[in-house]
């Protein structure tokens, strides 16, 4: 059986095969500041004050629109709040950042549990093994009450990934090169295991970053399993057998790449599949720069930003805004003297969250800007009507953002 | 189920911003909702204007990718879209249509419906019939327990009677 299957048999207690339909215990149900007063408002009209499942395996975040920015989101919050004190679940308010971290930092996730939420790129869940599924709100509504959700078991593909990396080239380069060979549709209803070297090396933010983004592949969920350093990170002491594949597993189809050669990668608007070597497109001159994101928000990826924008400046005309994911990700920032490198560049530095992935945080565009972003996303719209966004890794926005135009940081 | 009403044909990717853009997420009200619906591809005058309750959307490839929101399809359903015919599905989007009772089928031959074509569906059978052109073509369709859930009305009514 490959992870998926081992995963699903064990939380359906049957034995599943690729294509069944199938009801999951669940081992945690998320769901954050948007979307969530929605999940409870459709829960209290079918279930009213009926207790959830279980009072620990549902936790609220706030992660978006934080703090809230204007009344109708204050009321949506304190709407949550209530909820949470009447149902007795906890509750990471304003001052936390972006659900997926903060679960994985206070350790209620473990690999090869199944987690929902209300979040499209819970699926970054998978860089520790866990099964993490983003659903709507009428699914988390029904999880809360029930403790299940209903999946349609997927086919796996394997991606192995080999080679020793370049100099400022990372695990967004990886995946944004694995994206534009699969496309943005080509894991639909698929699970990913990646594999290979290269990925067995990475730490845990850069297993986050290349998990995260298995979304904008459209797959389900994909895997990379703990290695003991990870399991040591995260505190856990697991066995892995649940989240191993076995030798005999099958396949729907297995990708090989080599990354010695690879450089520096982009996304161009207006989707995450429109990857060129960031030398292609370089001289581009852009308005703003965004780091940050559930993609790319964490301790390392900032590290990776300050190495470039130590004694730099911004360049004048040009904004650069940076979220750190989650509070600890701040604090080690502040201790590791980042947040000066930050300011004294002439950076934002604005509170943990998940920022600019979507209209409705400060930051928006304007039509006919342009803005390099290390998020997941550059759709159409999504940050600005008439916006254009470049989705690229840390250390690409942080040249960009000191030269004003597009840049390799190889060449800064 | 048979589901018969006229085409608003669209192309591959539409995301979840064209369907329901992000700036109406804080909304609540279905209704409201549904005023907004589509809003975000390069139809959205006509489409406000000219819908009518009943029609169907016809889509290429990976139809509802982008984020989770299910205002992508309640707008869609509030609005009066009878059922979405794709040739895929965004994963998310399509269990979101399931779980609020929006009927979708899968079909690959899109490319010879024309928009304003007359679609008739068995969302049991598959069988897909375009009344205009006389042709009928076979769709995939969803599992029994997706039928039973659509069937319901939708998942939290179908969990609420399970129970």
């Amino acid at each position: 059986m490959t992870i998926i299957e081992k995963i699903f048999s064990r939380a359906s207690g049957n034995e599943v095969r690729p294509g069944d339909y199938i009801w999951a215990a669940l081992d945690l149900v998320v769901m954050r500041d948007f979307g969530g007063p929605n999940v409870v408002r459709e829960y209290q009209s079918y279930f009213d004050n009926n207790k959830v499942f279980d009072s620990k395996k549902v936790v609220i975040t706030f992660d978006l629109h934080i703090p809230a920015r204007d009344e109708r989101v204050a009321r949506n919050q304190n709407l949550l709040r209530k909820f949470a004190r009447e149902q007795n679940v906890r509750l990471f308010d304003v001052n936390n950042g972006i659900g997926q971290h903060i679960i994985i930092e206070q350790g209620l996730v473990r690999p090869g549990d199944v987690v929902v939420g209300t979040d499209s790129h819970m699926n970054l869940l998978g860089g520790i093994g866990v099964a993490g599924f983003g659903m709507g709100t009428t699914d988390i509504a029904g999880a809360m009450f029930k403790g299940r959700a209903w999946f349609r078991v997927p086919t796996t593909i394997k991606v192995i990934v080999n080679g020793g990396l370049q100099e400022f080239v990372g695990a967004k380069d990886v995946i944004l090169f694995i994206l534009k060979k699969l496309g943005t549709d080509g894991a639909l209803n698929r699970a990913i295991e990646f594999y290979g070297e290269t990925i067995e090396r990475m730490n845990l933010e850069q297993r986050i970053t290349i998990a995260s983004m298995v979304t904008e592949m459209s797959g389900d969920i994909g895997f990379i399993t703990p290695s003991a350093e990870i399991l040591q990170f995260l505190g856990l002491n697991t066995n892995l057998d649940g989240i191993v594949a076995d030798p005999e597993a099958q396949y729907e189809a297995v990708y090989e790449f080599s990354v010695t050669q690879l450089e520096p990668q982009i996304a161009c608007p207006h989707s995450p599949d429109n990857v060129k070597n960031v030398r292609e497109v370089a001289g581009i001159k852009v308005d703003q720069v965004f780091i940050g994101s559930c993609t790319n928000g964490r301790f390392e990826d900032l590290k990776a930003a300050s190495l470039l924008l130590k004694g730099k400046k911004v360049k004048s005309g040009v904004r650069l805004i940076i979220v750190p994911a989650t509070m600890a990700v701040a604090q080690k920032a502040l201790t590791e003297g980042l947040y000066e490198i930050f300011l004294s560049a002439g950076a934002v530095v604005t509170n943990p969250g998940c920022a600019l992935c979507t209209t409705g945080h400060p930051g928006i565009l304007a039509p006919g800007e342009v803005m390099v972003s290390t998020s997941n996303r550059n759709f159409i719209g999504k940050l600005g009507k008439g916006a254009m966004v470049y989705l690229a890794s840390p250390a690409t926005a942080a040249a960009t953002a000191i030269k004003g135009v597009i840049c390799d940081p190889r060449d800064l | 189920m048979i589901i018969k009403g006229r085409i608003w044909k669209f192309g591959d990717d539409i995301d979840t911003d064209q369907i329901y853009p992000g700036k109406y997420l804080p909304l609540t009200d279905k209704s409201e909702m549904a005023k907004h619906a589509m809003e975000g591809t390069n139809r959205a005058e006509e489409f406000r204007k000219d819908l009518r309750s009943g029609d169907i959307i016809v889509a290429g490839k990976n139809f509802g990718c982008g984020s989770s929101r299910e205002h992508a399809p309640v707008s869609i359903k509030e609005a009066g879209i009878a059922c979405v015919v794709a040739q895929s599905f965004a994963r998310i989007f399509r269990r979101n249509a399931v779980n609020i009772g929006l009927p979708i089928i899968q079909m690959r031959e899109i490319g010879e419906i024309q928009d304003g074509d007359i679609l008739q569906i068995n969302l049991e059978t598959g069988v897909i019939e375009n009344l205009t052109s006389k042709k009928v073509y076979s769709g995939t369709p969803c599992s029994k327990l997706e039928l039973e859930i659509m069937k319901a009305g939708g998942l939290l009514r179908y969990l609420k009677e399970a129970r």
